[in-house]
């Protein structure tokens, strides 16, 4: 990477003489300061390079690639089913809703119905994932800022739900529950209660959140009425989910393209006004809320049926008739070692993650195997207006930046 | 703004009256057990669906499951396993895994290999802890994995019941052809030239 | 014939027009339904078709509907004809097709897990399209499997009774090895006769099964086919140059697959010309030599009388080293190399460049020189082109073939592939004239079995037979009438009873052999071991070109005198000029127009021509201590020539012994350096296959152990003898074979050339002609009452293949002097009496065993095997011309002891 290292302007300390050699001058001038790729409050192995004018920001460019796995390459390697592990570990925070992006994406292609309750279940378990999100995101963000307390309230109760997920699926991060055309196991009963339970625990857990926060003045000072961005530069930037809304843009995919079973689902969409970092932070807030009305609904809305979609050319055929039955057994081996037949064509579907929208652009030729797969990574967009967002402000407010992002790297850098 | 109200502001400024507030939460917590518990003494209870590190199973009369079909090899996103298979001297047209290598360290965990074996040879279990000095060791032989298999066989079950890929009952172990080898009993009974 | 288009490639057939799902198609009468349809490109299932055979129709999946029928018909056995209108699509045919896939399903067992086929079957593919998900009444077989043959297993629980075997065995094949029989309930395909499979164990049924019924019994339950890593390759074993794919895993072979396989099934018979894309039983189950144990790993170098294994550095030091002082010492005549023509192109190439500018020597040959060189230079001579002029297409599609001297089914399996398509398809008449009784004799129109060693006779009868009945091209002898009349003055001299008697062919039979040939608008005469590895080869073949040229043959298309190779890549060997007397590209090494190019292109002087010495010439040279260090790359003179040729006392007294093998082999036992050197599947190249075609061989897998491809030891031997080669890839060497050799290359297809008689029948052709004919036609009466051959076995080729454990599993050393059952009756003897064979080199003991081909007052034994050492009593006769050494024929005696 080409970056002048030495851009150096000479001030005349004197302007009205500026021609005076016997004046005595000070020099000063821009300072580069490499922020990262190793910087505690960076959310992983991010570089930014700054241009101070003394604390202020001048110009920051960001420099990112340092977690690069090369996962849509990895993608075109395997078949379609077996990336759904890859996603994982795009956003690790949240592998829930990599998971359902991405089988939503191809379920799409193949124009696949995903029977109801399945539906239910990816709703619920996606809005769960979605408080575990934005509660690691408060904690981060609080954490950055210097509010620790906070950090280890969402630590306790996100854990109950990492645990809900352990019984849930087997893994607390690295999920995998998603299958393309369904999911992969049924919520247990007990499952059910536990889940209902942390709903009537949670909403007044939020509050406690906010009494740490809401009135503090110094989270006041560090959030309010900074990085704004007017919405229609949020617009032009490519900007989603709660840090587009933030600036007035009322836009969710849920609402905008319900999918899934939200439109089934009465819920409102939080829509700050200034732009800052502090409206984000409300939105997120209230979204937590939204959350628990939506899986509260959901869990009451929910009937009996299947959670695998019938397509016997797509999904797996149930383990016990492997055993037994030559064409369950074919199917079996056919999905595993060659993967189901995609139709050719070109697909992309958007899903309204925690950060953003998160969008899998899949070109298939035919065959089991995409032929290209691109990630619309929510966290890789926000980043383009980092500098946008930061100009001006102090040295110490681009963490407070980073974090209102909700960046995570396993994302941006894919 | 009211007198009242702009009075009020301004002695809780003055009396940084948010921190009061906040203290009030954290005192409360102190009446609270903690949440946290001390690791190597004590565990986690681990949920049945945990897919920890994974075991080969045998049948209860001792026979291996796995066919060596290599299956598993196909659907495992990671390639982290590697199957080389044979025939059973003993037992003509029985194919079985003559070695069976798990790397572990590449190992994501994703169940996959179990969903695709078609015998249910293979499951996950709960054991997680098997840190090592020596990286060398992380490469699972059969051996191994049957040792794990044996060890663990009744975690490995509750996974494999847990994640609907075998029923707690005992027509689940039944199987309508002689292949792959049969558990308990064949519905169709297989001619002499095989037994 | 059948349904499949009317093969006579001289009558068009003619074009009908039929609607296909609403679009008007044109196609050929008397064609397969199924074939017009697969033409349009759309795909319609079937399991039992392939389209190298005729239509079987069992599988019932091909349907379509006909307007005018109730029910669906099956596409493969209707003939198209002349306004059909068909419907290939709709939901009734599709439950109609699912219910046939149910029908074949319901009897099959649930052994996906264990099955090799998994992965690579059709009824899966079929079942898994069809959305096959609830079957009724599924019952299982229980056949046990039939693993008597050495090769293949068949387990009948899987077949689908498509024949697809049985098809190609007995359609394309000819070998009609397989049948079904009602065994246990069931209808199963059994080797005929349910005995177990002898057959020629070419596995094309092996590689046409939609499933697992016939599985390869090396590979069987190794890997399924997703773990394994395909490359396409060109076979090492003979000259047809087959395209395989080596299927390999890590560093082991895990089995060899052929183009032709039920995954290609859709084609157009007419294709089948140029291959139908089958292997032969070296191919397939011979290759197990790759990854042998047996292979070197490391380099020898002999130390107090042992050979040691050392580092490379330090082997190629001291090689060095000895190369060095020895040229400094001797000079450059003092080093002679001897290369296999089992390298590739890039390789051979470089091996003459190495000696030629390295050591400066021209002391060099190749394997060429076993046989293929008598053809090479005759045809130069004739016609000026140093390969044969047809391709397998002009085979396939000729109507006359004499094969003379050549028992073309064992050594060029794939070649008599192309013959037998002849017959079967093109209704060819095939003349066979060998002193054996071959497999192709037993397909051909006219077999004759002649008198041993009698082949120069039977040409001589051939070409006065043409001339006595006035058979001649009358236009293309008129343009050289001077050499006709030479010819024709020739010719009289022999006496026909003469002939007869030596050849024990009746008069009448030479005048119907000639009549066939000339009067065939297309016909071909293909030469082999017999004629270019016996005495006289060279005068043979200039014979033969004779008989062409007065028919007409010579130099019209389709038509030409053939001959095909044993080792994949003589006729590579021949063009980089890896002989003495050649240069790259054919061009005469005593030729200073081209010495210039080259002394101008390698940037250095050509070592005079007079230094020149061919093989024999370099074995004596060494034995009279001229020349005192030997490069050998591949080649395995002690094994291969007979004791009196004396190669040991030769090799030992040498200096400096340098063999270059992937083996420990005999010769490579005597070395002073042993250099471990790769396989073909370890390298990158070409090979140049019988009729020219360059083939690319690909590398399949890393060196075993420090082994290196053998340009990569020359190039460094090369750069420290002083030169500056920068190869680093098969690929530099290959540029610089396109800039010296233009159009070498030619995307794989051979350059067609037509050979032209001109400068041959102008220029001193009268002189020649007149020994020609004198040569044979004193006669020679045995002196001892039995021929002994030594030739090739269909499951081997030189020594190479008996690294290949499988193909020995399959055609062991038997140890035993194979002859005729009337012989053994004769001398009173039983199947593995011991017998006394003595020639005049000397005698030995020795079993015998009967063998329907070999033919009476003869006996043979395999030239691959030395245990005993049945070579040793040959005599080696030395042609004149050319210095082919032929050792192949002997007369013995054979007493019972």
């Amino acid at each position: 990477m080409a970056f002048e290292d030495q851009r150096t302007t000479v001030y005349k300390i004197d302007p009205e003489h500026p021609e005076s050699e016997t004046l005595p001058t000070l020099r000063t001038e821009e300072l580069l300061l490499n922020m990262g790729p190793q910087h505690p409050s960076t959310h992983g192995v991010l570089k930014v390079i700054l241009e101070l004018e003394g604390e202020r920001l001048v110009k920051s460019t960001p420099v990112m690639g340092f977690l690069h796995r090369g996962v849509e390459k990895l993608a075109e390697d395997g078949t379609y089913h077996q990336f759904i592990p890859h996603t994982d570990r795009l956003d690790y925070v949240c592998a829930m809703y990599n998971n359902f992006a991405y089988c939503r994406a191809v379920e799409k292609l193949l124009n696949l119905q995903v029977p109801e309750r399945a539906e239910y279940l990816r709703t619920i378990v996606a809005e769960v994932q979605r408080i575990i999100g934005h509660q690691f995101w408060l904690s981060a963000q609080a954490l950055d800022i210097g509010a620790m307390t906070v950090f280890f309230y969402c630590f306790r109760d996100r854990e109950i739900l990492l645990d809900w997920f352990d019984e849930l699926c087997g893994a607390r991060l690295t999920t995998s529950w998603y299958r393309i055309g369904g999911v992969e196991r049924d919520l247990t009963p007990a499952l059910i209660d536990k889940l209902k339970q942390f709903l009537d625990y949670f909403p007044p857990k939020i509050d406690e959140y906010q009494v740490f926060l809401e009135k503090n003045r110094i989270w006041l000072g560090r959030t309010k009425g900074v990085a704004v961005i007017s919405a229609e530069d949020a617009v032009n930037f490519g900007l989603s989910g709660p840090v587009l809304r933030g600036s007035g843009v009322d836009y969710d995919l849920r609402k905008y393209e319900p999918y899934s079973a939200y439109p089934k689902c009465e819920f409102s969409v939080p829509v700050g006004k200034n732009g800052d970092t502090y409206d984000r932070y409300w939105i997120r807030m209230m979204e937590l809320y939204e959350s628990v009305k939506i899986i509260r609904q959901c869990l009451e809305q929910m009937q009996e049926g299947p959670i695998m979609a019938d397509a016997p050319s797509i999904t797996l055929p149930p383990k016990e008739r492997v055993f037994t039955n030559l064409e369950a057994m074919i199917q079996q081996f056919k999905l595993f070692s060659q993967g189901f037949d995609a139709p050719p064509g070109e697909i992309y579907c958007g899903t309204e993650a925690h950060k953003g929208e998160l969008g899998f652009h899949i070109v298939s030729t035919g065959g089991g195997k995409p032929y290209r797969l691109k990630i619309r990574a929510p966290s890789f967009i926000h980043m383009g207006a980092f500098d946008h967002m930061a100009r001006g402000y102090m040295i110490s407010d681009a963490c407070t930046i980073f974090g209102t992002y909700d960046i995570v790297m396993g994302e941006c850098d894919r | 703004m009211s007198v009242m109200a702009l009075t009020k502001k301004i002695l809780q400024a003055a009396l940084f009256y948010e921190i009061w507030d906040a203290m009030k939460v954290t005192f409360r917590h102190m009446l609270h057990r903690p949440m946290t518990f001390q690791y190597p003494r004590e565990h986690r209870t681990i949920p049945d669906a945990h897919r920890g590190a994974l075991g080969l199973l045998r049948y209860d009369d001792g026979q291996e499951r796995c066919v060596g079909c290599d299956l598993c090899e196909a659907a495992c996103p990671s390639h982290c396993i590697k199957v080389i298979s044979a025939e059973d001297v003993t037992r003509p047209l029985q194919r079985y895994a003559s070695e069976f290598y798990i790397d572990i360290t590449k190992c994501v965990f994703c169940g996959y290999c179990v969903e695709a074996c078609p015998v249910n040879a293979l499951a996950m279990t709960k054991m997680y802890e098997y840190s090592t000095h020596d990286k060398r060791s992380l490469l699972f032989d059969k051996n191994r994995l049957y040792d794990i298999g044996e060890r663990h066989l009744e975690d490995g079950k509750k996974y494999l019941y847990a994640h609907n890929q075998e029923k707690n009952v005992e027509e689940s172990r039944e199987y309508r052809y002689y292949f792959p080898q049969s558990v308990a009993k064949a519905t169709q009974s297989a001619p002499k030239h095989l037994k | 014939m059948g349904l499949k288009p009317a093969t006579n490639p001289d009558v068009e057939a003619t074009s009908i027009e039929l609607s296909i799902d609403g679009k008007t198609v044109t196609a050929k009468d008397g064609v397969s339904l199924y074939d017009v349809i697969s033409m349009t490109g759309k795909i319609i299932p079937a399991m039992c078709y392939h389209y190298t055979f005729d239509p079987f129709g069992s599988c019932g999946m091909c349907l379509v509907m006909q307007e005018g029928k109730k029910a669906p018909v099956r596409s493969c056995t209707a003939k198209a004809a002349a306004g059909m209108v068909i419907r290939t699509e709709g939901e009734d045919l599709f439950l109609a097709r699912k219910k046939a896939v149910e029908k074949h399903l319901s009897v099959h067992p649930l052994d996906c897990p264990v099955c090799d086929a998994d992965g690579h079957c059709e009824l899966q593919d079929m079942a898994f399209q069809h959305g096959v998900t609830n079957l009724a009444n599924a019952k299982q077989k229980f056949i046990p499997e039939d693993t008597r043959s050495p090769v293949l297993d068949f387990n009948m629980n899987r077949c689908i009774a498509c024949a697809e075997c049985i098809n190609v065995c007995k359609d394309v094949l000819m070998i009609d090895a397989l049948q079904f029989m009602k065994k246990g309930g069931f209808n199963q395909v059994v080797p005929k006769g349910d005995l177990p499979l002898n057959c020629e164990f070419c596995g094309d049924c092996l590689a046409v099964c939609p499933v697992g019924a016939i599985t390869n019994k090396f590979s069987k339950y190794l890997y399924k086919p997703w773990q394994i890593k395909k490359t396409t390759t060109t076979c090492n074993y003979c000259g047809d140059g087959c395209q395989m794919y080596l299927e390999t895993k890590d560093e082991e072979v895990v089995r060899v697959t052929s183009p032709l396989s039920w995954k290609n099934k859709w084609g157009d018979r007419s294709d089948t010309a140029k291959g139908h894309g089958g292997l032969c039983v070296r191919g397939r189950f011979g290759f197990e030599s790759l990854d042998s144990q047996s292979r070197l790993v490391q380099p020898l170098v002999r130390e107090s009388g042992r050979l040691v294994e050392k580092p490379w550095l330090e082997t190629m030091h001291g090689l060095v080293d000895r190369f060095v002082e020895i040229k400094g010492k001797y000079g450059p005549d003092a080093i002679a190399g001897l290369v296999t023509a089992r390298c590739t192109n890039e390789e051979l190439y470089l091996f003459q460049k190495l000696m030629r500018t390295a050591f400066g020597t021209n002391q060099l040959d190749s394997s060429v020189r076993y046989g293929h060189m008598n053809f090479v230079l005759a045809s130069q001579h004739a016609v000026g082109l140093g390969r044969t002029s047809n391709d397998w297409e002009d085979l396939t599609k000729a109507k006359a073939i004499i094969v003379i001297g050549s028992n073309i089914t064992e050594t060029n399996p794939l070649t008599a592939v192309r013959i037998k398509e002849a017959v079967r398809v093109y209704r060819a008449q095939v003349v066979t004239l060998d002193s054996a009784i071959t497999n192709m004799s037993k397909l051909a129109s006219h077999p004759f079995l002649i008198k041993p060693g009698s082949e120069g006779a039977v040409i001589d009868g051939l070409v006065k037979a043409t001339i006595d009945l006035d058979l001649v091209d009358e236009t293309v002898v008129g343009e050289h009438f001077q050499a006709f009349t030479a010819l024709k003055k020739a010719v009289a001299n022999l006496s026909m009873d003469q002939l007869t008697a030596q050849t024990g062919l009746a008069s009448e039979v030479f005048g119907e052999i000639a009549r066939i040939f000339a009067e065939s608008p297309r016909s071909i005469i293909l030469c082999a071991e017999g004629i270019v590895r016996r005495t006289n080869g060279y005068q043979n073949v200039l014979k033969l070109m004779d008989l062409a040229w007065i028919t007409g043959k010579l130099g019209r298309p389709g038509c030409g005198v053939s001959t095909v190779t044993e080792e994949p890549n003589e006729q590579g060997a021949v063009d980089m000029g890896a002989a003495s007397e050649f240069l790259p590209g054919q061009g005469r090494y005593d030729d200073p127009e081209v010495r210039e190019h080259f002394a101008k292109a390698w940037g250095t002087e050509l070592p005079p021509p007079s230094s020149r010495a061919h093989l024999v010439e370099i074995l004596k040279r060494c034995r009279t201590g001229q020349i005192k260090a030997l490069y050998i790359l591949g080649e395995n003179p002690l094994a291969t020539l007979p004791a009196s040729m004396e190669v040991r006392a030769g090799l030992e007294r040498l200096e400096l012994l340098v063999v270059q093998d992937p083996f420990l082999t005999d010769t490579a036992k005597l070395a002073h350096f042993v250099l471990p050197a790769c396989t073909y599947a370890e390298k990158d190249g070409t090979f140049t296959n019988f009729e020219g075609r360059v083939l690319r061989v690909r590398q399949a897998m890393d060196s075993r152990g420090e082994s290196l491809p053998d340009w990569h030891i020359m190039t460094a031997l090369a750069n420290a003898m002083g030169c500056q080669w920068d190869y680093e890839s098969a690929n530099d060497i290959q540029s610089e074979i396109m800039k010296l050799l233009p159009g070498y290359y030619n995307l794989g297809q051979p350059r067609k050339a037509l050979p032209t008689s001109e400068r041959y029948s102008s220029k001193g052709y009268a002189t020649e002609v007149m020994e020609r004919y004198q040569a044979t036609a004193e006669s020679k009466t045995p002196t001892r009452p039995f021929a002994l051959f030594m030739g090739q076995l269909l499951m081997h080729s030189g020594k190479l293949s008996v690294q290949a454990a499988g193909l020995i599993t399959i055609a062991p050393n038997t140890s035993k002097l194979r002859m005729n059952v009337r012989d053994l009756e004769g001398l009173g003897l039983q199947e593995g009496a011991k017998v006394r064979l003595t020639s005049d080199r000397g005698s030995l003991q020795i079993a015998v065993q009967a063998d329907q081909s070999v033919a009476p007052g003869t006996c043979f034994f395999p030239e691959h095997f030395n245990e005993p050492p049945v070579k040793d009593l040959m005599t080696v006769t030395v042609d004149a011309t050319t210095g082919v050494p032929s050792f192949k024929q002997m007369w013995v005696n054979v007493e019972p002891v």
